[in-house]
């Protein structure tokens, strides 16, 4: 097994990891303030790309007008879904929150499959963002070396948010005790909602890259990279940016390496790994690599 | 306290309901059983259309012996056990004297252990597991052929025109790409062919980067691959091995028989070579009838050759039926059924005998050429 | 007196039409409105089941399926025959000729279950709230995995065939009211129950007087994993076939609806839960292929149930979160109490009766407000 090859299942690791680490952002920026799990943050990747594919239909329309839309209206779901659904169970236990998002992304699949039909369908952008590049063992992609990019930024971005703006601290300070925040005059409905915003639309932005990357999509596209990315956030230590990057990249690259490492009679076992090395992180590491010490194990 | 109570009295009614249904019918109740959403969608639904069309045309010319076919369907979801309770509620509740569908052999597995249980005879449209028949039963027929068949046809041709080593792709999560892949292993070394590699995927992971890049790494000097996948994976493995520069021939099974591949893969949909059940550029008489007649009936040419898997299934139960003295006799349509001899379908030739319940078909080869398939050669 | 204290009310309710129910589809054996009601027996067990972890230890886990796979392949192969066996290289000669009484064999499936339970129980257990939601959810990926790769063992994807249909009325119903009434007793009646309570409204406090919790979440982890694996086998003899897409995700979230809708507080909440979601989908199914009303036909709208349940599950949650029955524990207390057959004897149960009639009646002449 040479060098060259290891180090192209890390590159392919690095695709994935990037991928997910943007829907652990996402997962972590919403779980971070409410103690939400949203199973529904996967499907509104969906919503976001499947209204790019509409744009799309429609020539004459520029692509970053296309992928303001689509994200715009991952937001709008966001928000919708927030308002309806979350807002009115805010308190309730974190089980309840669990289930109403399952029954959300339920939902939403279903939804999308009557409006779209269930098929795959292709999923094509300009040449321009799929051109690909060789060097080695090593392929790269405009897409992939954007997503890379906006990482970085918006890992920076999110950083400087949360430490430097008003309505970054408010998360912050709703994040540590929702109830005490109310008390000091927080508006947590607002806060709340800006979470919800940089969210979703951060789920409709992976959408893209995911749509981008695999060239296919379908209703049912946004649910396993949504669990997985979850993993990720859980892995990193939920609730911390850091950590989320950090523990999808090391989801994306363990993926890679277990597929193309380990003999072919083991690798159909990738997804069952990934699992397995979470739950033996969390043993070890309760809250996750990078968490806070508030507890995930009793 | 209510919601039971009502539970109850609404079971009661259906069940009194269901009852007094079955004991009046005039029309012959036909089950087609198809997954109209989710995987199987794709191959699945030409072959409603195909079935659905003959029993149009066999109505239109005044039904079986008087009496017309109503097709009762629900759909499968691609889900074993919604497929297993579409069979039951179809027997038991509508009162079907003969069930027929599916394109793949986990899901006839499920709904034809109820048949076989209820003594109902079922025509498996598209499914070729080559044991299929024994599996479940003697009220079991097959209207294709088995995979042994489909995967030896590709196997003969890719040794003879396209190379000796090959690379297979195979899913592990789906009977038929398993099955699929052995036969075919067996018959290509059984010629000399080698088998340079082999890697496996699940079914609907969108990935393939690092299979690819395992094949890239070790190609063993293969001449081309082998892709045993079910249709709604078959686009994006073209499409993925072709960005990443891999130019071979790609040879397939009837699972890579969908207009998804060249829908998804687009302009990369080069050199790929599938073995299937029929191909719609024979001049046959029969062949073009029913093209035409598809096309008249849902604006499109047959999408792929499940379409008229589906066409002939409904044939056959037809011819079967008007044998029968009693359409409600169930053993009678089996033995009917099972007595079928040189019936001359769309896809082939189907006799069945009492030890067989899978006609001896050939396949064909075709080619995705500008996105359609062109046929190339019988085998 | 209220209508639902009354024993002969409850009587005709829990015990009477429902007997009478299941004495009509045992009659008509096979038929697919006497399955569906076995259904509803099996997801009953298996919605009451996940209530014991989920709502009465204070532990949330999604990892049904999986327990459900072990107890219905366990079973499986311990019933099918041998030439069924033939096709499964890996089992040791032995096993090929050896087969088991189906008593003994679901026996066999939630003690199959049970185990996998105690072995991923002590590390997973340790894990809090979401965490250990997803480390189950986990734990479906990890046995769905072996199921399709372990070809010699499960016969890969294909899964098994031919499993005896020993799953009748009879049957399914003698086993459920059986663990039912294990469960009903353990939790309402026993110091067990109440340790268990205690522990999921505090934990601390309930350690400081003496609850064990590691073995209370290990025990009722594995009470709970036995009787899904029984669910699970029966559900196999019922369908005949099985593999491994049978058991994930979408059937695993299925019975946690179940125990959200019921009421995941009360083991009664599991059978309500149970009945909903094994009918419902029945009645909304015509919507899907094109309901005619008055005349006019609807386009086929495949999905549309899917949808109507999300929604309906969301607004149950938001307008009656503890679920339909909250805290009652009115059927199992029906079913298994002396009380509903003593008081059938008992002359003032028919004076209640009467009475509580007379004042329903008088309370409708008055108008509603006096009613209340």
């Amino acid at each position: 097994m040479s060098f060259d090859y290891i180090l192209s299942q890390f590159v392919n690791g690095i695709k994935l990891g990037s991928i997910y680490a943007v829907v652990a952002i996402g997962y972590s920026m919403v779980y971070g303030i409410l103690k939400l799990i949203n199973f529904a943050h996967g499907d509104l990747m969906t919503v976001g790309v499947y209204t790019m594919l509409v744009l799309m239909g429609f020539s004459g329309i520029p692509i970053w007008l296309v992928i303001l839309v689509g994200c715009g209206m991952s937001i709008i779901f966001g928000m919708t879904m927030e308002k309806l659904v979350y807002r009115p169970l805010r308190g309730s236990g974190e089980e309840t929150t669990l289930i109403a998002s399952l029954a959300v992304s339920v939902f939403l699949q279903n939804l999308i499959s009557m409006i779209f039909s269930p098929q795959k369908r292709a999923f094509h952008l300009p040449d321009f963002l799929t051109q690909t590049y060789r060097l080695g063992s090593i392929t790269l992609s405009v897409m992939n070396i954007l997503t890379f990019i906006s990482i970085v930024i918006i890992l920076i971005a999110l950083t400087l948010m949360l430490k430097k703006t008003k309505i970054g601290m408010a998360m912050r300070a709703c994040s540590d005790n929702l109830a005490a925040s109310q008390l000091m005059g927080i508006k947590i409905n607002t806060v709340v909602a800006a979470a919800f915003v940089i969210g979703s639309g951060l789920a409709g932005l992976t959408g893209l890259m995911l749509a981008g990357e695999y060239k296919t999509i379908e209703p049912l596209m946004g649910f396993v990279p949504g669990l997985k990315a979850f993993c990720a956030a859980v892995l990193g230590g939920i609730g911390s940016l850091n950590g989320a990057v950090l523990g999808g990249f090391i989801i994306g690259i363990a993926e890679m390496l277990f597929a193309g490492l380990m003999p072919t009679d083991i690798t159909p076992y990738r997804d069952a790994f990934i699992f397995l090395l979470l739950i033996v992180v969390l043993l070890v590491k309760p809250n996750g690599i990078l968490g806070s010490s508030e507890g995930g194990r009793s | 306290m209510k919601k039971k109570l009502f539970g109850a009295v609404l079971t009661a009614a259906v069940l009194a309901s269901s009852m007094t249904a079955m004991a009046e019918e005039e029309t012959i109740k036909i089950g087609a059983l198809f997954n109209l959403t989710g995987g199987q969608a794709s191959i699945d639904t030409p072959s409603y259309q195909g079935f659905k069309l003959r029993a149009d045309e066999i109505n239109a010319a005044g039904g079986i012996n008087g009496r017309q076919i109503e097709v009762i369907s629900y759909d499968g979801k691609t889900d074993q056990a919604t497929c297993a309770n579409n069979a039951k509620k179809m027997i038991d509740v509508d009162g079907c004297v003969v069930v027929s569908g599916f394109s793949d052999s986990n899901y006839a597995l499920a709904a034809g252990a109820i048949a076989q249980e209820r003594q109902v005879p079922f025509v498996i449209t598209g499914a070729t597991l080559p044991d299929l028949c024994e599996q479940i039963g003697d009220y079991a027929f097959m209207v294709p052929f088995g995979d042994d068949t489909c995967a030896y046809a590709a196997a003969e041709y890719a040794y003879a025109e396209i190379g000796t080593k090959c690379y297979m792709m195979v899913d592990q999560s789906m009977e038929f790409t398993k099955t699929l892949a052995s036969c075919f292993e067996e018959r290509f070394t059984e010629l000399g062919g080698e088998i340079v590699g082999s890697d496996s995927y699940m079914n609907g992971d969108p990935d393939f980067s690092a299979q690819i890049d395992r094949f890239l790494n070790d190609e063993g000097g293969s001449e081309f691959l082998f892709f045993s996948s079910v249709p709604n994976d078959a686009g994006p493995l073209v499409l993925q091995f072709r960005d990443k520069g891999v130019t071979l021939p790609i040879v397939s099974g009837d699972g890579f028989d969908t207009p998804l591949v060249a829908e998804v893969a687009g302009d990369q949909a080069y050199d790929v070579y599938i073995s299937t059940h029929c191909s719609y550029t024979n001049e046959a008489e029969n062949v073009q009838n029913f093209v035409k007649a598809y096309t008249d009936a849902y604006g499109t040419a047959p999408e792929n050759a499940f379409a008229a898997l589906g066409y002939d299934a409904m044939d056959l139960i037809g011819k079967a039926l008007e044998k029968v003295e009693d359409p409600t006799d169930t053993a009678a349509i089996r033995d009917a059924i099972e007595s079928t001899t040189d019936f001359k379908g769309v896809t082939g030739t189907i006799s069945y005998t009492a030890d067989s319940h899978k006609p001896d078909k050939t396949a064909s080869i075709l080619e995705l050429v500008d996105g359609q398939f062109q046929f190339i050669t019988e085998e | 007196m209220r209508y639902r204290d009354n024993p002969a009310v409850r009587f005709v309710c829990f015990v009477l039409i429902p007997l009478l129910i299941l004495i009509i589809c045992a009659m008509n054996r096979g038929h697919y409105y006497s399955d569906l009601i076995c259904l509803f027996g099996i997801n009953a067990i298996l919605a009451v089941s996940l209530n014991l972890v989920n709502g009465f230890s204070g532990m949330f886990s999604m990892g049904h399926a999986a327990f459900m796979a072990v107890g219905a392949y366990t079973s499986a192969l311990l019933t099918i025959s041998e030439s069924q066996k033939g096709r499964m290289a890996g089992l040791p000669a032995w096993f090929q000729t050896f087969t088991l009484p189906f008593p003994l064999a679901l026996l066999c499936a939630g003690a199959a279950a049970a185990l996998l339970a105690l072995l991923i129980g002590f590390p997973v257990l340790r894990l809090k709230n979401h965490y250990l939601s997803v480390a189950t959810l986990g734990l479906i990926v990890i046995v769905r995995a072996f199921l399709d790769n372990e070809d010699q063992f499960t016969n890969g994807a294909r899964g098994i065939t031919g499993l005896p249909s020993y799953s009748n009325i009879v049957t399914v119903f003698v086993t459920a009211l059986l663990l039912l009434y294990i469960m009903y007793r353990l939790i309402r009646c026993s110091s067990y129950g109440r340790g268990l309570i205690a522990m999921r409204d505090d934990d601390v406090a309930a350690q400081t007087l003496g609850v064990r919790l590691v073995t209370k979440k290990i025990s009722i982890f594995c009470l709970s994993a036995f009787a899904a694996g029984i669910g699970g086998a029966l559900w196999g003899h019922l369908q005949s076939v099985i593999s491994g897409q049978f058991f994930y995700f979408t059937d695993s979230f299925e019975i946690v609806e179940m125990s959200i809708i019921g009421g995941m507080f009360s083991l009664s909440g599991g059978i309500v839960g149970a009945l909903v979601m094994t009918f419902l989908p029945e009645i909304l199914a015509p919507l899907e292929t094109g309901l005619v009303i008055g005349g006019v036909q609807l386009p086929e709208l495949y999905g549309a149930s899917n949808l109507i349940l999300a929604v309906l599950l969301i607004l149950l949650i938001i307008f009656r979160r503890q679920g339909i029955l909250g805290y009652s524990e009115i059927i199992m207390e029906s079913i298994f109490s002396k009380r509903t057959y003593t008081g059938l004897f008992q002359a003032r149960t028919y004076r209640d009766l009467a009475a509580a009639t007379r004042a329903k009646l008088a309370g409708i002449g008055k108008g509603k407000q006096t009613c209340k």
